[in-house]
């Protein structure tokens, strides 16, 4: 059963638990960030984190090392750590400025797995790579600019904290080397390449009808790249191998994570998580976590189309047929849990190779955590076909 | 005094400024050779539907279908014998007729409805037509294929 929390009535932008799933950073929209603590079955608002000018549009909580880092709209990024307060001896979070060196929003943030650097994906066309420097006691950063067209939508850390993907609005996702010499040493050949200077691009893939790259991500062992677009649909890409496309018959995916080597779970415009599977043979949607039963039904299913069957036609008709006349809101509440667009999955439970719990928040307001094994079939609607 | 300047168009200049064409990859093929395969296709097309073979006739239409800058005169003729094929299905064929098409050929298929229905004249005399299959459409390939429409930059 997935366990939902409705704690907020504005969207919620961004979300991050730390290590031990017992706090959470997020953001409502706003300039602020929340860290909210559970207690019971609530989660009940601890600390505000108020150093932005602009909307906060994406945070990352860094589990061993204890730090958030939070990117904004006003182009800054700030390091969050737990320090006592001089007065008050209370322990509080402090920020600590990033110069970024960015002209426009700051888009996605993410920590790299050993957690000395985290990239900025921004509007300026560029990815911000942050590291401390330890001399200055600062953050400094190093633009990877060529060939990025556009804005980037999203980032991933390669498991060997060096190569980075990126999904950006020029309908393609990249994979970049992000080495940086001070802080990395020479990472070991992998499948996307060997002796990797900074900037270097050692992939890039688009999907068949182009759209916007709303998320990427690396497979567990680092080895395979999967991208979610606009057009509907979730590309698997091996690096000098086939590239699958699944192309959805459903609204768009905005968000997914690998489960494990051969599982995908993403979710976006349909309000629900959806789980796909597959290997270097071929990739296939084989279900949905959220199976209807959990929200209120009502009589417009996700699945009917046609005008004959939805909305005023359909309202008059039942009016007029079967004496039923609607009470305002049951047909516009809809079959899944989630009643928008679920913009943020990030794992919940489960060691990094084997997931087995995903948490996701979206513009409803909801913090939802799902089961995996919970997969049941999507009813009235034409599997993907893999291509 | 000298204002030519004022004429210049600075954007082309601008190395920054992003292009349509960087959105997605060009029809390999000639102009010309698009313009000959139309029409090559409009004649087989009308020999497919002669012998009621209407699913033959939209996979030969849609396949490989004329996109992108240049190839304006291709994209006329598609239209217009697709919209030949169209009219001449019967309403209770079109849903078999639809599961036939491959995932490709039904997104083509969206973007010429959506095609029709924008153009002004065409429109009106073939709006239940366009609408019938683009319900039925719909149905079988969901609200994928329409956000495909809308994202793609291929314009047929």
């Amino acid at each position: 059963m997935p366990e939902v929390f409705n704690i907020s009535q504005t969207p919620i932008t961004a979300h991050a638990f730390n290590a031990d799933r017992s706090q959470l950073a997020v953001s409502f929209n706003s300039n602020d960030a929340q860290i909210l603590a559970r207690q019971g079955s609530e989660w009940i608002s601890t600390e505000t984190l108020a150093e932005h000018d602009k909307v906060i549009t994406s945070i990352d909580w860094a589990p061993n090392s204890n730090q958030i880092v939070t990117a904004s709209q006003d182009r800054n990024a700030y390091v969050w750590q737990q320090t006592p307060d001089q007065e008050t001896g209370k322990i509080v979070w402090k920020p600590t400025l990033v110069l970024l060196r960015i002209n426009r929003a700051a888009t996605h943030v993410r920590w790299s797995p050993k957690e000395d650097k985290f990239a900025v994906a921004s509007g300026a066309r560029a990815i911000a790579i942050c590291s401390f420097d330890p001399e200055n006691n600062w953050w400094v950063s190093k633009l990877l600019k060529k060939p990025i067209r556009s804005t980037v939508l999203a980032v991933d850390w390669h498991p060997n904290n060096v190569l980075l993907a990126a999904g950006s609005a020029d309908m393609k996702a990249r994979v970049f080397s992000a080495y940086i010499k001070e802080i990395d040493e020479r990472p070991a050949a992998t499948v996307w390449g060997s002796k990797l200077p900074f900037n270097t691009i050692c992939g890039e893939f688009a999907s068949a009808a182009g759209g916007w790259v709303h998320s990427v991500g690396f497979s567990p062992s680092g080895n395979v790249l999967a991208f979610a677009s606009h057009d509907s649909s979730i590309s698997v890409a091996y690096p000098g191998g086939p590239v699958h496309h699944i192309r959805m018959p459903t609204l768009p995916l905005v968000t997914l994570t690998w489960a494990s080597e051969d599982t995908i779970v993403a979710a976006g415009h349909d309000c629900q998580p959806l789980v796909f599977s597959g290997s270097e043979a071929g990739w296939q949607e084989i279900g949905t976590l959220d199976n209807g039963s959990y929200g209120s039904g009502s009589k417009v299913g996700p699945g009917s189309v046609g005008r004959l069957k939805t909305g005023a036609f359909a309202t008059f008709r039942d009016a007029d047929s079967r004496g039923q006349t609607s009470s305002g809101t049951t047909d516009t509440k809809l079959n899944t849990i989630h009643q928008n667009t679920i913009t943020s999955l990030r794992p919940y439970a489960g060691s990094p190779g084997q997931i087995t719990q995903v948490s996701t928040t979206g513009v409803d307001g909801k913090l939802v955590i799902w089961d995996i094994a919970s997969v049941s079939a999507l009813t009235g609607r034409m599997a993907a076909m893999s291509m | 005094m000298d204002v030519a300047f004022r004429k210049i168009d600075i954007d082309v200049y601008d190395e920054d400024a992003l292009q349509e064409t960087e959105l997605f990859d060009a029809d390999p093929r000639d102009p010309a050779q698009v313009l000959e395969e139309s029409r090559a296709r409009q004649v087989s097309v009308r020999s497919l539907l002669a012998k009621n073979d209407t699913v033959g006739a939209l996979t030969t239409i849609l396949e490989n279908a004329p996109y992108g800058p240049n190839v304006e005169d291709a994209k006329t003729i598609s239209l217009q014998t697709l919209l030949t094929i169209l009219n001449s299905t019967k309403s209770t064929e079109i849903p078999n007729v639809i599961k036939s098409l491959s995932i490709d050929s039904q997104d083509t298929l969206m973007k010429y409805l959506y095609k029709g229905m924008a153009m002004s004249g065409w429109a009106d005399s073939n709006a239940s037509v366009l609408l019938s299959w683009h319900e039925k459409l719909t149905e079988i390939a969901g609200t994928g294929c329409i956000v495909r429409t809308m994202t793609d930059r291929r314009t047929v």
